[in-house]
């Protein structure tokens, strides 16, 4: 029994708690606490991965607590190969946003206390092996979301146009707190999906454990496969932004502060993506071959509507939002391939869209910081006043179209090689299309920004990141190249639980591919 | 009688000794006794509760009109906590409102505890009515306690005017159901008993097929119980009297009746059932109707509302809705999860009702409003009502979210998955309306309404406190209560027919 994991999962909910005691007046010993719990995960997370035996694989430095024995289920914490990069990732984006946090004044205890428990739940969801507590801890992760984006998002927004304008006022749409209830809620419905098929397995597979690798050793009948997956994939679905239901994701995203969009969109999106695999498509081998092309469909629709809908917004948190519903796109484009190759692109992809898109959603929160707007017709040669976000920026994007030499170039790559060798060449062309288109969006949105004519008057004053807003820029942006130059770091990880969860679903359908 | 005869009787009658001594000692504790009498009761309770773990009082009593199992001291166990966290928590209230009228108080709080703890073990129609009546009547009487408080039902009233007293109107309309119920509940009774020719609970549905006016006794009688517990479409009294009746007592009233109720319920709708030949009977399909009624009803109708009591009153509909659908099933694993579910409710509920009480306005309001920027004005109040709305809704490492949980796995495994579809889609309703409150109490800021902190005294923190203890520990390990439940269900269905 190794207590690494545990403690890399609940370093930040004992920090939560710890600052439970500090007086609200003591601001920095606040911020040191949460810092002291992130970077205890973030440490961990990496010894995980150095400690991962890559030639061994399968699951690793297990954890067991009994909690409900009468019903089978259990504390079971183990890492593989898929756990261990998606928790390095967590570790990575967590350490930034706390850091990007420190600026919070207003109820910064709070903030950090919602913020580290939301965290410990991610963390936990990419290492439980009971799928019980899986759905627990994915709960944790999706629920202080609605307090996080209530109380400290913003509602300022480019005011509504067209013809439902005056609906839109009415309900508020664009709100903070129309976006933190419609994504708790969305989200929700989505859970009660997700707990339908997990009492469905349960039942069915003898009621005697949760364990998922019990689950697993199961064979379900086959209207259970063609039933549950779908329960699955879009009630995980719905949090990796599955069209149509990620309508959450772009208000969710552009309300919510800085540190809550660059978890959200950066590691939560990834936890819908992974049950998705991980539960729904390891667990359910038959479904998964029966839906696979609708799934890939809707992926395809993801990624190419993801990116018209972003080019389409003035506000520039939307288009980032908008951009992750696109690059999510890719990861269950990858997903419905059941290809190798495509399936280590897509959790490459998860890396890569956090470390990206995390990477954004700080350095728009400076920007916003600074200039107080988030309309991008208003802004224009910032580049000249904050050449480090600027440059910043500029990676982030180049990474999101899929420069070589990004990390997100790998997997889009990936991606789209394993969709073409397995018969899906519409797949993998309509994904370049929706890259290309993803190019004119993140370089308009660039250019106006930064390189532009200006700034204008009212931004001259504009100063650069310094002191610890550097920190996360270069510690994500150090990610996306170095994972870009050298992807095996972590593309070694991925490989092994790549080909074990596979050989689990092909081996159901017959060989298969 | 021998002793082990009596034994199963241990705890009511020393919860009427615990009675007899309350009503003693008011007499000869001088004007200015404080809350001491308040403190004495908070003992007996404890005291008994002691005495539920450590004396064993299962058995059976006089051929089986009282049979103490499991079930039955679970739930008595269950009415000692209510009771003992509304002792707590109106500690102060009754100190305050009614000095001189502290001992009547808590004298008949007892003595309806006394009926809590005979219903769930009576096997007896008649001890049945006459505990359920014990535990009615006095809580009648505690609904009026508060003769001229509260807000008027109708907004047009001014409070305070003297024109009508909220609690005396909802203290009659607690009563006027509670009568007629009880009326319908014994016509249907007399019925089922007139054909069977015995008033065992075993023995109610005689033998071979059931007699058609057995049939009707019986949807008598399940409406009547319908009312007791507020399930849809007898459940109209309960917004009213939760907005009426003084808060802390709404708290005790919102768990350990209901809870009772439901074991009277599981009395006479699953072991008379089991006993005639394990078949549910007709009312398999009637229970199942009411549980979807009350669960979409419940949690739709309190959407709209801006009263948390009437919030609460609506969503408490909705819980028993939820309880029913485990009930339903009639398996012991479904009345475990029953039972469980009942245990979940009785801390969080009562935690709710005893923040909102600490929170009320000074006018006796409990609208939304009075909640703004709580967990600014009382951080520990504020935390402390989240945790009980996410339990409430089902949310993980709070109770609630097992007792959903185990409640929903014990239908699943019934057969009924549409019903659970239906449910989760409902729990997350239930959550739109339970943020609401946490809403007004997080996110509005309190420099709008300027309404200083509330000042709680030391038995209403006592008891919030517990209930935090209560919904946090048994949430993070449910193993302690489940396994409770899971004797608790497996006792009820073996002791069948002697």
């Amino acid at each position: 029994m190794s207590l690494l994991l545990p403690v890399v999962v609940f370093a930040p909910a004992i920090a939560a708690f710890l600052l439970l005691a500090i007086p609200d007046s003591q601001k920095a010993a606040t911020r040191a606490v949460s810092l002291l719990g992130a970077t205890i995960s973030l440490l961990g997370s990496i010894k995980v991965a150095l400690d991962y035996d890559r030639s061994a694989g399968g699951l690793q430095m297990g954890y067991d607590l009994p909690l409900l024995p009468t019903l089978g289920i259990h504390l079971n914490l183990a890492v593989d190969g898929w756990g261990a990069s998606l928790l390095l990732l967590t570790g990575i984006i967590i350490f930034a946003a706390v850091l990007a946090s420190f600026t919070v004044a207003r109820r910064d205890k709070e903030f950090f206390i919602y913020l580290l428990v939301l965290v410990s739940g991610v963390f936990g969801v990419f290492v439980a092996q009971d799928l019980l507590i899986f759905f627990l801890l994915y709960e944790i992760a999706v629920l202080p979301m609605y307090l996080l984006i209530g109380i400290w998002g913003s509602s300022n927004k480019v005011a509504e146009d067209g013809p439902f304008r005056y609906v839109w006022s009415l309900l508020d749409v664009g709100g903070r707190e129309y976006a933190a209830m419609k994504l708790t809620l969305m989200l929700l419905m989505g859970s009660a999906a997700i707990l339908v098929g997990i009492f469905w397995l349960y039942l069915e597979a003898g009621a005697t454990s949760f364990d998922l690798a019990e689950l697993a050793r199961h064979e379900y009948a086959e209207p259970t496969q063609l039933i549950v997956f779908p329960l699955f994939w879009l009630g995980f679905g719905t949090l990796a932004g599955v069209f149509p239901f990620h309508t959450w994701s772009p208000d969710g995203h552009a309300s919510a502060p800085t540190a809550v969009s660059m978890l959200h969109a950066g590691v939560l999106m990834k936890l819908g993506a992974f049950g998705v695999m991980r539960v729904g498509m390891v667990l359910l081998p038959e479904g998964t071959h029966a839906w696979a092309p609708i799934v890939g469909a809707v992926a395809v629709i993801n990624v190419v509507y993801g990116a018209f809908s972003a080019m389409s917004q003035k506000d520039l948190k939307y288009i980032v939002a908008y951009s992750s519903v696109s690059h999510m796109g890719v990861v269950m484009l990858g997903a419905a391939t059941l290809d190798s190759t495509a399936w280590n692109g897509a959790v490459f992809q998860m890396f890569a869209h956090g470390v990206m898109t995390g990477l954004l959603f700080a350095l728009v929160g400076l920007i916003y910081e600074r200039s107080h707007t988030r309309i991008i017709a208003t802004m224009g040669g910032f580049g000249s006043v904050m050449p480090v976000v600027a440059l910043f920026f500029t990676l982030a994007c180049l990474s999101s179209l899929g420069l070589p030499g990004t990390a997100g170039f790998v997997a889009e790559m990936m991606v789209f090689l394993g969709a073409w060798r397995v018969g899906h060449p519409i797949w993998a062309i309509a994904g370049i299309v929706g890259a290309f288109v993803t190019a004119v969006y993140v370089l308009r949105a660039s250019r106006t920004i930064f390189w532009g004519p200006g700034p204008s008057e009212k931004f001259e004053h504009l100063h650069d990141a310094h002191g610890s807003e550097l920190v996360a820029p270069i510690v994500l942006g150090a990610a996306i190249v170095v994972f870009g130059v050298w992807p095996r770091l972590i593309l070694d990880l991925i490989d092994p639980s790549t080909s074990a969860n596979l050989a689990v679903i092909t081996r159901v359908i017959g060989g298969g591919q | 009688m021998t002793q082990a005869d009596f034994m199963p009787l241990l705890l009511p009658l020393l919860a009427v000794a615990a009675t007899v001594l309350v009503i003693v000692m008011d007499l000869f504790l001088p004007e200015r006794r404080g809350a001491s009498l308040g403190w004495l009761t908070a003992a007996l309770l404890g005291g008994l509760l002691v005495v539920s773990f450590y004396v064993p009082t299962t058995g059976v009593v006089g051929d089986g009109v009282f049979v103490g199992t499991a079930w039955s001291v679970f739930f008595a166990r269950l009415s000692l906590v209510a009771a003992l966290l509304a002792v707590l928590g109106a500690l102060e209230h009754v100190e305050r409102r009614f000095p001189r009228r502290q001992g009547e108080y808590y004298a008949l709080l007892l003595s309806s505890v006394v009926g809590m703890l005979i219903l769930p073990g009576a096997r007896d129609v008649l001890l049945l009515v006459v505990a359920f009546e014990l535990m009615g009547i006095p809580l009648y009487v505690l609904a009026a306690y508060a003769k001229s408080e509260g807000m008027p039902l109708l907004a047009s009233e001014e409070p305070g005017s003297g024109k009508k007293s909220p609690a005396a109107e909802a203290a009659i309309k607690l009563y006027l159901v509670g009568a007629t119920s009880t009326a319908i509940t014994l016509f249907g009774l007399a019925l089922v008993v007139g054909v069977a020719g015995t008033t065992e609970i075993t023995g109610l549905l005689g033998d071979g097929p059931l007699a058609p006016l057995t049939r009707v006794g019986m949807m008598l009688v399940l409406g009547g119980m319908s009312f007791k517990i507020g399930l849809v479409p007898f459940h109209m009294w309960v917004p009213d009297t939760y907005q009426g009746a003084p808060t802390p007592f709404v708290a005790f009233l919102s768990v350990a009746p209901k809870a009772t109720g439901i074991a009277a319920f599981v009395s006479l709708f699953v072991i008379a059932p089991a006993a005639h030949g394990g078949a549910h009977g007709p009312w398999i399909a009637m229970l199942l109707v009411l549980a979807t009624a009350s669960m979409v009803i419940g949690n739709l109708a309190a959407v709209p509302q801006s009263d948390v009591r009437r919030l609460l009153g609506f969503s408490g509909v909705a819980q028993m809705g939820y309880v029913l659908l485990a009930i339903a099933t009639g398996t012991s694993e479904g009345l475990s999860m029953a039972a469980f579910f009942l245990a979940a409710y009785v801390v969080t509920n009562m935690g709710v009702f005893f923040v909102i009480h600490a929170c009320a306005a000074e006018d006796g309001r409990h609208d939304l409003a009075s909640l703004a920027g709580l967990s600014q004005r009382a951080p520990f109040l504020g935390f402390a009502l989240l945790v009980f709305l996410l339990s409430l809704a089902g949310i993980p490492f709070a109770v609630g979210f097992w007792a959903k949980l185990y409640v929903f796995l014990a239908a699943f495994r019934a057969g009924y998955v549409w019903l659970v579809a239906l449910g989760a889609v409902l729990a997350v309703i239930g959550l739109f309306y339970y943020m609401q409150v946490a809403r007004a109490a997080f996110m509005k800021d309190d420099a709008s309404t300027g309404a200083p902190a509330p000042t709680i005294g030391v038995g209403l923190r006592a008891a919030v406190l517990l209930c935090l203890v209560g919904v946090l520990g048994l949430g993070l390990w449910p193993a302690l209560l489940f396994d409770q439940t899971a004797d608790a269900g497996t006792s009820i269905l073996e002791t069948r027919a002697p």
